[in-house]
């Protein structure tokens, strides 16, 4: 007991006198919560549009003037061709280009069918989704008022409508989403790189050495560098929530002591995996390389950037092994819906596992002698 | 009595042999001189019996315990100064001490008077609060030593504890093991400076991985009819 605590103010004064570390340890989330939740958002502010018109009759005027009057909406005038449309589009100039077939007027007051093109730029497809149903949006509504006068009959009408309806977020706020899942990334950059990184770096001055030669046990080395780590995550995530209440006015709409308790197992997954790393790894190269890699991968499936419904049905079973995919779950869950316990057993029990596998896996791969 | 008894130690790594079946004892409060090119396998050697390598084969009896089955009480029983500089540089010297004496399992108390007496034996009783990186390397060493005898082990293994520093200070590094070995403990320590070797008690001379001469320093400057340590390293690697 004496040696482990002895390992752990060890620990702490080389923390606290490492002010890289320590500067890493709180700018870092400072930085990611303030700079982050605005730059990775999909909120679509403006869309920039051209109009190609075949008609030139009133009503194409008329629709291109309410375009042009919206806040949300930058007309880039009126290109004479589609070929100059669509350069400008390659250009990034424009985002979506709407074009009026000839005889659109005479079509909608004949009551014939009619049909404009909306051609969207889609490298971003969210954009690209929003904007197109926007500009249908607006569309029927145009329409809809210029039934009023021109006298079109109901059945042409309810062929025009379309609506969409966001549902879960209707606000389209990406900021409830984005910033608890960057204390998801917190957590995990603690818990995993810090700790890898470390204990390389130990190997790699060979203070480790010195330590090995001594009768210190395995799981005394392993306790003496998981307690501070585990200690510095857990300050880390409740710093995070603090910022988020500041900054964002999210609260934990959860049991805060429950989400702290689930936090605390993913952080022993997490310091598992650092352990795991670190005893495969020959330098902080390596493990740099590792967690660099299995992190991204952990992102890019966890769901944070990309539901997670929407991924091919092999993706969802490397999910089952993906760690931060059920931790963003439960922060989701616990921070935005306010899920109690039971709804995130499955979570809780997968994570507890992980927590046990890579952790045992650890104890045994960590060499007192190396090979 | 010997405190080192090793037959037959051998290490490879793949197809390569670092260590090739040594066999050597060192008696008790011997300073015994562990002498090879670089390459030569003597830190891989000392690795084995420390504990810090697994051996490939053969036997070895450190402090009276068996290197295979009681590894434990050897690490408890000896105390071990690598190649690089390895204390913490980041902690102050009485931190470093302290972890180290504490990891050993020394009282408290006990502990603090040790860590005291040996600082002072060092004069450096006034850097205790000091970094480590702000000490000199001479120093250091010093200390490094120090913090390695802090338990009172039988055996003693220092891996070319004198490399990079100056002369003043390898004479006063010599004078410490001469105090430490006048009190029954036993220094094993490898070295690349032939003077040094002069003064050990017996040296050994390794060479790819084989022991190829134990003796005195007079025995092996007779056997090999040359009048310095350098001069039998010499001949005996252009052989």
């Amino acid at each position: 007991m004496r040696i482990i605590l002895m390992l752990i103010k060890k620990e702490f004064l080389q923390v606290f006198r490492s002010p890289l570390l320590l500067s890493i340890l709180i700018v870092a989330p400072m930085v990611q919560f303030l700079l982050f939740p605005f730059t990775a958002d999909y909120e679509v502010k403006v869309l920039h549009i051209a109009f190609i018109d075949n008609d030139h009759s009133s009503v194409s005027r008329s629709i291109i003037q309410k375009f042009t009057s919206s806040q949300y909406f930058i007309n880039h005038g009126n290109p004479a061709s589609k070929a100059e449309a669509e350069y400008m589009m390659l250009r990034d100039e424009i985002d979506f280009i709407i074009e009026f077939p000839k005889d659109l007027e005479k079509n909608l007051m004949s009551q014939q069918k009619s049909s404009i093109a909306i051609m969207a730029n889609a490298i971003n497809s969210v954009k690209a989704g929003i904007g197109t149903s926007y500009i249908q949006n607006m569309l029927s509504e145009f329409l809809q008022r210029e039934s009023e006068y021109k006298d079109l009959s109901e059945n042409t009408l309810s062929q025009l409508f379309t609506t969409n309806i966001y549902w879960y977020n209707e606000k389209m706020n990406y900021k409830n989403l984005i910033v608890p899942g960057i204390l998801v990334i917190l957590v995990t950059l603690i818990g995993a790189y810090v700790t890898a990184l470390n204990i390389v770096r130990e190997k790699e001055i060979g203070t480790i050495e010195q330590i090995n030669v001594t009768p210190i046990r395995k799981w005394q080395f392993l306790l003496g560098k998981m307690i501070p780590f585990w200690i510095l995550g857990m300050s880390e995530f409740l710093m995070g929530i603090g910022l988020m209440y500041l900054v964002f006015d999210i609260t934990v709409q959860g049991s805060l002591p429950i989400l702290l308790g689930i936090t605390s197992i993913y952080l022993l997954v997490m310091l598992g995996l650092g352990f795991f790393i670190s005893s495969v790894a020959e330098n902080q190269l390596q493990a740099m390389f590792i967690v660099f890699f299995l992190f991204i991968l952990f992102v890019l499936l966890s769901g944070l950037f990309t539901p997670t419904e929407g991924m091919p049905h092999w993706a969802a079973y490397i999910n089952y092994f993906n760690p931060m995919s059920f931790y963003m779950d439960v922060i989701k869950m616990m921070v935005l819906k306010g899920s109690t316990i039971h709804d995130l057993r499955i979570q809780v029990i997968s994570l507890s596992c992980m927590a046990i596998i890579l952790n045992s896996a650890a104890l045994f791969f960590y060499k007192e002698n190396s090979r | 009595m010997h405190s080192i008894e090793v037959e037959n130690l051998t290490k490879k790594f793949g197809h390569f042999t670092a260590v090739d079946h040594i066999t050597f004892q060192v008696r008790k409060g011997e300073i015994f001189g562990f002498l090879g090119a670089n390459g030569a396998g003597k830190t891989t050697a000392m690795k084995m019996m420390c504990g810090l390598l697994q051996p490939t084969s053969g036997k070895a009896t450190i402090a009276g315990y068996s290197l295979k089955s009681e590894a434990k009480l050897i690490k408890r029983n000896i105390g071990y100064m690598s190649q690089r500089f390895s204390l913490y540089n980041d902690l102050t010297v009485y931190e470093n001490m302290q972890l180290f004496g504490t990891v050993y399992g020394i009282p408290r108390k006990e502990l603090n008077t040790r860590i005291f007496n040996s600082l002072e034996e060092l004069q450096m009783t006034e850097k205790a609060k000091t970094l480590v990186n702000a000490i000199p390397l001479g120093w250091k060493q010093r200390l490094a030593f120090a913090t390695a005898m802090l338990h009172r082990p039988q055996i003693v293994f220092l891996d070319e504890p004198t490399s990079g520093v100056d002369p003043i200070v390898r004479r006063e590094f010599w004078n410490l093991i001469y105090r430490t070995a006048s009190q029954g403990v036993t220094i094993f320590v490898t070295t690349h400076y032939m003077d040094e070797a002069e003064y050990c008690n017996r040296i050994s001379i390794m060479s790819e991985g084989e022991l190829k001469l134990v003796g005195t320093p007079q025995e092996l400057k007779d056997k090999m009819q040359v009048d310095s340590i350098a001069d039998v390293f010499v001949k005996f690697v252009n052989r």
